[in-house]
């Protein structure tokens, strides 16, 4: 099929009644999510995946990416009026959009940030209708090794940009496959880490663990910390709209912002987070109104805002092209289509191109619906952040419980969400990231069947994965993603073994 | 260096984990039928891996501890650290509250269960707003329930409401 049917074929069914209403609510409930402190789109995405039961795949897909997309756009909300980011990625965006908003200009930075958003995200869709298919082409040369060292490298490359500790971080990546062993091994059929229990020979549920993790876990540190005073919530005075001076710095901020976002965040997989953050560094270098940055600066909040939406972009075309997530909340959304009975990955182009090429287009579509919802509609967003904290994490308790017992009508599985909830409180009491665990537990099974078929084709040796260029090219891309932190160490050690000792002294 | 006593706990219950997987692999039956990989060779690779590394995390608690990269926390934008004392009472309150939940959810039914959960933890949590958090448990649960079991079709659990035809 050629790249303009495929186009037509997408907004053939993104533009169906059903899946318009789809888009709508998963951009409401991502604004939403966004806006709300303390519900991160991680959570959102897993809390909302039992809504897509009984759903055909297309419409789940674009419900996700709705609430995905839809959280980075209301994120900044918070950041701007309250100093609190709605989620992860927001972070830097109260650094400027704060101030902005005490020198009495919140309507301006809301709508940089809106505006911002819209524009990157719109790229990375184009960029993953140019080049997705792309892609996909090339995945379909590889091979079981190939993929088995794909799934190792981005395992590598999330767990080394999660959290302080690369020990914890590969700690957890370990804990999540280690889960994904459980239940009845599919080749052999013996069973693993059951201990007789009849419930656990399918493995332990991902929503059960993705929802106790995530969603319970935040009502643990919400409520223990409830006596945190609440942050001076600032309105909106004045206009919404940008100054002709504000356009003439917010343009190339935004071309940056997005561009960077795209290949840090997407392509490299480094996540939206770590986009945002990478934008402010740039800006910080890049842009003449260095100086101002820190003090209420609008390419402080145009940056990182067009970072965080292309890099979710990209993030999606490792899902759908590769079949491998690139960030936590597109590990979730994999594991939810797995649940659907649909497989992401380079097949998915030529199979299912109307899943395809639909997603794509029900993204331009959102992105504009998200364009209207946030900018006019803002004033309502505010009215959320007063909803008592309590009632919000009671509400998650009860969406929890209905999620997770709708999926198999299992108590067992009611009482492993809440222990995976202590878990992921203890996880960030002692500073582990969880994100890892859904990475490994998602991959696990799937890591496991292309290394046994890469032995078959082998015969039993290992030297498959090193001498196949591709699959080697990987793993080294592995490595260096895990031992980057420690290279300046074993710099300093190997440069002592050929440094004298006298010349060791003088210097 | 930072010298933590939860983080102590954690290598050590890390380890202790990491070794009963490892130890577990072990007893994984091979199939009848020959393999290349037998099913519990993976879960031995990881059980190693796991337990090397949560060898390496108990060394730098005996050794002190670890000196955190705060500037690379910063750059990946890392999570927030959980700091100072836990609301102890208030998380202790909430799980106690969970697991009666999950142990009533079928007994009690959906919306008995949940009415009770929910009005429990408002009454815990902040009871000043009475009138307008109780009709907000009302909807939850009973409105709720009926729009999931009469509109969606979606099979919840009844309890003694079974009793009254519902």
């Amino acid at each position: 099929m050629n790249f303009w049917n495929n186009v037509t074929l997408g907004f053939g069914v993104a533009v169906t009644p059903m899946n318009l209403v789809f888009a709508f609510v998963g951009v409401f409930l991502g604004t939403v999510i966004g806006v709300l402190p303390g519900i991160g789109p991680m959570t959102g995405v897993a809390l909302l995946i039992p809504l897509t039961f009984g759903m055909n795949p297309t419409s789940a897909i674009i419900l996700m990416a709705g609430i995905y997309y839809g959280a980075m756009y209301g994120g900044s909300t918070t950041s701007i009026l309250v100093n609190t980011p709605g989620e992860s990625s927001s972070v830097v965006t109260c650094l400027d959009g704060y101030e902005m908003a005490k020198k009495g200009r919140a309507g301006p930075a809301l709508a940089a940030a809106a505006i911002s958003s819209f524009v990157a995200g719109t790229f990375a869709t184009l960029m993953l209708m140019l080049f997705g298919p792309w892609v996909a082409k090339i995945a379909l040369r590889f091979g079981p090794p190939e993929f088995f060292s794909l799934m190792v490298a981005a395992l590598t490359l999330v767990t080394s940009l999660a959290g302080r500790s690369i020990v914890k971080a590969l700690l957890s990546t370990l804990f999540g496959l280690a889960i994904a062993t459980i239940g009845i091994d599919l080749q052999s059929g013996v069973p693993r880490y059951t201990f007789g229990n009849l419930e656990l020979l399918d493995g332990l549920e991902f929503l059960v663990v993705a929802i106790g993790l995530f969603a319970l876990c935040e009502v643990f540190v919400n409520l223990a910390d409830m006596s945190q005073a609440v942050q001076e919530r600032l309105s909106i005075k004045g206009g919404l709209w940008l100054t002709k001076e504000d356009w003439k710095r917010f343009t190339p901020a935004c071309i940056r912002g997005t561009l960077s976002g795209f290949f840090v965040g997407g392509i490299a997989g480094a996540g939206a987070a770590v986009a945002s953050f990478v934008s402010y560094g740039l800006e910080k270098k890049a842009s003449k109104y260095r100086d101002e940055l820190g003090k209420g600066a609008i390419e402080g909040v145009t940056g990182p805002e067009s970072a965080n939406n292309a890099a979710a972009g990209g993030a999606l075309i490792h899902l759908l092209c590769l079949g491998i997530p690139g960030s936590g909340t597109t590990a979730i959304m994999l594991g939810a289509l797995i649940m659907l009975g649909l497989q992401p990955g380079p097949l998915l182009f030529q199979q299912q191109p109307q899943f395809v090429w639909g997603l794509i287009a029900s993204m331009y579509i959102g992105n504009v619906m998200l364009l209207v919802l946030n900018l006019p509609l803002v004033g309502m967003w505010v009215k959320l952040l007063d909803v008592p904290l309590y009632l919000l994490m009671l509400f998650i308790v009860l969406f929890s419980f209905l999620g997770v017992y709708t999926m198999n009508n299992s108590v067992q599985d009611l009482y492993l969400m809440v222990g995976f909830g202590v878990i992921g409180y203890l996880m960030k009491r002692t500073d582990f990231p969880a994100s890892p665990i859904i990475l490994g537990m998602v991959l696990g099974k799937l890591m496991e069947e292309k290394m046994r078929q890469s032995l078959v084709i082998s015969d039993g040796s290992m030297m498959i994965f090193v001498t196949r260029p591709i699959s080697l090219f990987l793993l080294i891309v592995a490595v260096v993603a895990i031992t980057n932190p420690y290279w300046k160490q074993i710099g300093r050690a190997i440069g002592g073994l050929f440094i004298s000792e006298p010349k060791k002294a003088q210097l | 260096m930072n010298v933590n006593r939860e983080d102590r706990i954690a290598s050590l219950v890390v380890a202790a984990f990491s070794l009963a997987y490892l130890i577990y692999a072990f007893f994984i039956p091979m199939p009848t039928l020959k393999q290349q990989l037998g099913p519990g060779a993976f879960p031995k690779g990881i059980g190693v891996v796991m337990l090397i590394l949560s060898g390496i995390y108990v060394f730098q608690q005996l050794r002190g501890g670890v000196k955190e990269d705060e500037k690379r926390a910063a750059i990946i934008g890392a999570e927030d650290k959980i700091e100072g004392k836990a609301g102890i009472k208030t998380i202790g309150f909430m799980l106690v509250l969970m697991a009666f939940y999950a142990f009533v959810f079928e007994r009690l039914g959906y919306a008995i269960s949940t009415f009770v959960v929910f009005m429990v933890g408002v009454l815990y949590l902040d009871r000043r707003h009475l009138v307008r958090d109780g009709i907000i448990v009302v909807i939850s649960s009973f409105v709720l329930y009926f729009i999931f079991t009469a509109f969606l079709r979606v099979q919840l659990p009844a309890g003694p409401l079974k009793l009254l035809g519902l």
